[in-house]
């Protein structure tokens, strides 16, 4: 009789063992795998949180006013300091923001902003130092402290944002406003051909108010003279006025320096200025009438342009005004690190 | 059992040892490689990273003390400053002042930090610095690096960086491009 079972043999025992071995390597891999997806997924995560936190820092910048120190943000919402919410500043939705004073000399105007921002389940913290810009003012040929109202001009408006004695420097924007550049997009685009702006002028921006309340007080501090004083516009060193309440044009005018109006302004006739116009209330432009402006002009309460408005970036001009009585200027990043 | 079915059935038990040994033996080529691939892939990453991070805060100066961002701009070599305490001093022995050095004989990227080198990536073939102005055009930059005014004409920094592994037939190359910020 034979028995079966009872002979040796190697090739099951070496298929078990190589299956084992296959097995091992296919775990290996499987775990390789894993370990590099998750390091990947960790990567996404922390570059979108950083991205979140550098998109809310420039958001927390614009939106601090435009001014000449930061004494007021780093007051915090209520504007008071010594409160407990000094520091704070208002932030985006997904991220904090704080601020605290600089270290060192108090010039040039400078604050510390920490940014906290979370994306994806990442969270990244950067640190900013947040100075003012070099260009006085928004940079803007026109800069208003609102949304301009549809149909706001219904004559004609002329931007030019170059200047052709300063080629080497950035051009000036065309409008700025504190609304979204969307809704300044499509206000533009309804008022069409009575808005023009020349090639070299800069998009539309978004920007704070101009702070006229400080800069009235500013220019009555200086002792800003009366209006008719002012030198004939195209003239450097241009004067300095101000004016207590509204200003009804009515006859031909010239001036040069800055001239700073504490209501309304209501031109009816030939309005020629260099330098820096100024407005609390509205800027109104009769039709018939012109404001001409080789400068810029600063519209806190909006524009209402029945005849024809033309303002060209003159450089000299507007440094003529920010050397006299020292302009305000947006808040700039210049300077950021990654914190741990 | 006759000879010639013991001779056929050595046979077949050895083709199937054969595939067991080739299967087992391309999974092992294929962990090395994966893991292989992995590492390079890693090690750039982290090199990268570091970089922005080096890069990103050069020139952080909380006390207006004027701290340049760039030391050193060469091709192969770049030094970042920044005053991390506010004391308003740059410690040029301290991680304020943090340089990367391309070292083409030794093909390794190397981060300075302070007078600490710390290797970043070895078996790396290709590895450089390019510098640009503020309307984005490239500076050229001699081999000895450029001049205080040159410097001060940077905007970004990039650093290329091709890296290359044993049992590895393609490189990674990598490049990351950092504006660099100055007050206004």
């Amino acid at each position: 009789m034979r028995r079966r079972g009872t002979r040796g043999g190697t090739a099951l025992p070496a298929a078990l063992a190589a299956l084992v071995v296959a097995t091992a390597l296919v775990a290996a891999v499987t775990e390789l795998a894993r370990v590099e997806t998750l390091l990947a997924e960790q990567r996404q995560r922390t570059s979108s949180a950083l991205a979140a936190a550098d998109g809310c820092l420039a958001d927390v910048v614009a939106a601090v006013p435009a001014g000449w120190d930061f004494a007021p943000a780093l007051a915090g919402p209520d504007g008071v300091a010594g409160t407990a919410d000094d520091g704070t500043l208002a932030a985006p939705a997904g991220c904090t923001a704080t601020a605290r004073a600089a270290p060192g000399p108090a010039a040039p105007a400078r604050m510390l902003a920490t940014v906290t921002g979370t994306a994806n389940g990442g969270r990244r913290v950067v640190d900013a130092v947040v100075g003012r810009a070099a260009d006085p003012g928004a940079p803007a040929l026109v800069w208003l402290g609102a949304a301009p109202a549809p149909g706001a001009v219904a004559g004609t408006a002329a931007l030019d944002g170059t200047d052709p004695t300063a080629l080497l420097a950035a051009p000036y924007a065309s409008l700025a406003t504190p609304a979204p550049a969307a809704a300044v997009d499509a206000w533009l685009a309804a008022e069409g051909a009575h808005v023009s702006a020349t090639g070299g002028t800069a998009p539309a921006r978004t920007a704070p108010s101009p702070p006229v309340a400080a800069l009235g007080a500013r220019l009555a501090a200086l002792g800003a003279g009366a209006a008719g004083a002012l030198p004939p516009a195209g003239t450097l060193p241009g004067g300095t006025a101000r004016v207590a309440g509204d200003l009804a044009v009515l006859a031909p005018f010239t001036g040069a320096g800055v001239l700073f109006v504490d209501g309304v302004l209501d031109i009816h006739a030939a309005f020629d200025f260099s330098g820096l116009v100024i407005t609390s209330g509205p800027t109104r432009v009769a039709a018939g009438a012109s404001l001409s402006v080789a400068g810029a002009l600063w519209a806190a309460g909006g524009l209402d342009v029945a005849g024809t408005l033309a303002v060209r970036l003159q450089r000299a001009a507007i440094d003529d005004v920010d050397a006299r009585i020292g302009l305000p200027r947006l808040a700039v990043v210049s300077g950021v690190r990654d914190l741990p | 059992m006759g000879i010639v079915e013991l001779l056929v059935g050595t046979m077949l038990a050895l083709l199937v040892l054969a595939a067991l040994t080739a299967t087992v033996a391309t999974g092992a080529r294929l962990l090395a490689v994966a893991g292989a691939r992995g590492e390079v892939e890693d090690t750039a990453e982290l090199a990268l990273e570091t970089f922005l991070f080096d890069a990103r805060r050069a020139g952080w100066d909380p006390g207006a003390a004027g701290v340049a961002p760039l030391v050193v701009a060469a091709p192969d070599a770049v030094t970042f400053a920044a005053d991390l305490d506010g004391d308003r001093v740059v410690d040029a022995t301290s991680e304020e002042q943090t340089g990367w050095v391309c070292a083409r004989a030794a093909q390794r990227v190397s981060r300075v930090v302070g007078r600490q080198s710390l290797p970043i990536a070895d078996g790396v073939p290709a590895c450089g610095f390019r510098y640009f102005d503020a309307t984005g055009a490239a500076i050229a930059v001699p081999a000895a690096g450029l001049d205080a005014p040159g410097r001060a004409r940077v905007a970004a920094v990039a650093l290329d960086v091709t890296l290359a592994a044993t049992g590895l037939r393609g490189t990674t190359a990598r490049t990351a491009r950092v504006a660099l910020r100055r007050p206004p």
